[in-house]
């Protein structure tokens, strides 16, 4: 095996952490510098914040008053009088407002951001207006949203495409103009066609900025999401976490909150963490190499 | 048989935010090269190597004069050979080939695999361009020039970032494919002694872009670094390019 790692490094074989030997056993350094680790350590600091928060503030509605009406909520139970918990609904109408506005507005944005870095009148053209979508509030896009679509679906769709589609276009451009010069004048001397060169020169160049328009993309629409149906929808988790704070009962709207932030926590860690972590083999560093020398 | 012919090549780069004065990178350069020889050209620093290429690759326009590359009559296809690999860094050794490549079939990854074994790379085809050493990112240039099997190869000093033994490792198979395919070649360098070793001919430029001699190499190949008379053949164009120096250095107090 070493002997195989030293005839590897004689040719200039530079050895990937993926490829490379089995793994160190654990340390408890190393096992404390887990990013799930460190994730949860930083929840509990969060929760026990909050109970701190509920005992001084009686506002406040404490960690396990929040988990009761929670569980209350999502079993479908009673939560005295004649309101029951309901969760799922308002749950699914979201997902699919949610899925059916990225749906839209990913690849338009994507499309428009290729165009915008790509081609230099439309720079000037695109540019601005990218500008002034990304710099509205999307609870001006709830009024709006409102105002045109009453309190239909569209009114929240529409709210997801307008706040994606300028996360996409602004990151994809900048990352289609940083891609290397040089590659460019690489493909014209050798004559590569344009789709070809879209494909593996600007697509695969620009793809590092997508992933981060994406994330975003998918944070700040779930933001916009969650305020137009706060505010002109009468369906959908914003309207339910707002339905509780009209209602006067801050377990269901704190409750509500939560689930916000973890459900988009999970969306990226199950989601598109492994797709990013996919997209970018060619850039691994040998994260082991210490741990392999000892 | 391929033919390149230069004609009063003349090329200045206008100002730029950083540079206030126009800058002419070459001034009314001539020369031809016909059939398959490995010429040389050699000059310092800025006298116009790399922009000469461009020019030829049709990357860059010329300012004055024409440059024409020929096969046969019709325009000949070039494989240009970079100073540095410029991979791209997101897709593998191989599809970095196929990218260059102008037919896509099951005979077009034999074929670039073929290449990748000829500079003794045929492992490393599915690896990424950061896996590999510079010398190896070098080589994979080298044979994705050759894969397009262009009637005119371009080579911009291809070995100047290596270290002093993977550069004459390089040059060695450089001179072996060379031998093997005959290709046309026009090849850039600043160092004397790499020139003598590969070309057939060797054109200095000076600064300014234009040509001060143009000296015929006349030695049996395949060459050796160590060989005497190649030893003998770089003392006397050594000679000649510190005699340019010398020269523009007077000519520039004069
Ligand atoms: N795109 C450009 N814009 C402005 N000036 C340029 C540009 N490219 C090259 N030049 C200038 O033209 C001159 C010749 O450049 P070139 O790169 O052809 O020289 P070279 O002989 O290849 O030098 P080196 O040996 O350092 O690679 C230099 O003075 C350089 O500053
Ligand atoms: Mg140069």
């Amino acid at each position: 095996m070493s002997d195989m790692r030293a005839r590897e490094d004689l040719a200039g074989l530079r050895s990937l952490g993926a490829r490379s030997g089995p793994k160190a056993p654990p340390t408890m350094r190393g096992f404390l510098q887990r990013p799930w680790f460190i994730g949860l350590l930083a929840l509990g600091l969060l929760l026990l914040v909050w109970q701190w928060i509920s005992w001084v503030n009686l506002q406040v509605p404490g960690v396990g008053e929040i988990a009761r009406f929670m569980f209350t909520e999502i079993s479908g139970g009673s939560h005295g009088g004649a309101l029951s918990g309901e969760f799922w609904a308002p749950l699914a109408v979201s997902l699919q407002r949610y899925a059916v506005g990225l749906a839209i507005g990913v690849p338009v944005g994507a499309v428009l951001g290729m165009v915008i870095g790509g081609v230099r009148w439309a720079r000037g053209l695109f540019n601005d207006t990218v500008l002034v979508l990304l710099a509205l509030p999307a609870v001006v896009w709830a009024f709006l949203a409102s105002l045109w679509f009453g309190l239909s679906s569209w009114g929240p769709i529409l709210a997801v495409v307008l706040t994606v589609v300028p996360f996409m276009a602004v990151n994809i451009s900048a990352g289609v103009r940083n891609v290397d010069p040089g590659l460019a004048e690489m493909s014209r001397s050798f004559g590569v066609p344009f789709g070809r060169r879209l494909h593996h020169l600007l697509f695969g160049g620009s793809l590092p900025s997508a992933f981060t328009g994406l994330r975003l993309s998918f944070m700040t629409g779930w933001n916009s999401l969650l305020i137009v149906e706060w505010f002109g929808s009468t369906s959908g988790v914003g309207w339910r976490a707002r339905f509780w704070y009209d209602a006067l009962r801050y377990p269901g709207f704190v409750g509500w909150i939560f689930l916000f932030v973890i459900l988009i926590t999970l969306l990226d860690r199950l989601l598109l963490s492994p797709l990013e972590r996919r997209a970018f083999q060619w850039n691994q560093r040998p994260t082991l190499a210490f741990a392999e020398e000892a | 048989m391929a033919t390149v012919l230069i004609e009063n090549l003349t090329k200045v780069y206008p100002p730029t935010l950083n540079n206030p004065t126009q800058v002419q990178a070459l001034g009314g350069l001539s020369m031809s090269i016909t059939g398959n020889v490995f010429v040389a050209v050699v000059g310092p620093s800025g006298s116009g190597k790399t922009t000469l290429l461009n020019i030829v690759a049709g990357v860059e326009r010329a300012t004055a004069g024409s440059v024409r590359a020929l096969q046969e009559g019709v325009p000949a296809r070039v494989g240009y050979v970079f100073q540095e690999p410029r991979l791209l860094p997101w897709r593998t050794v191989v599809d970095n080939m196929l990218y260059v490549q102008d037919r896509k079939s099951d005979r077009s990854r034999r074929e670039a695999e073929f290449y990748l074994q000829m500079v003794g790379l045929s492992d490393v085809a599915d690896l990424y361009p950061s896996q590999l050493s510079g010398g190896m990112q070098q080589r994979v240039g080298i044979a994705r020039a050759f894969l397009v099997n262009p009637d005119v190869l371009l080579l911009d000093e291809p070995f100047s970032h290596l270290d002093a033994l993977t550069g004459r490792s390089l040059r060695d198979y450089m001179q072996r494919i060379w031998l093997q395919t005959r290709k046309t070649a026009l090849f850039v360098t600043h160092d004397v002694t790499e020139a003598v070793e590969l070309a057939d001919r060797i054109v200095m430029l000076r600064p300014g872009g234009t040509a001060y001699d143009d000296i015929a190499v006349d030695l049996p190949r395949p060459r050796r670094h160590d060989d005497p008379a190649v030893r003998d053949m770089q003392d006397e164009v050594l000679r000649r390019f510190d005699a340019m120096g010398a020269a523009v250095r007077f000519g520039a107090h004069a």
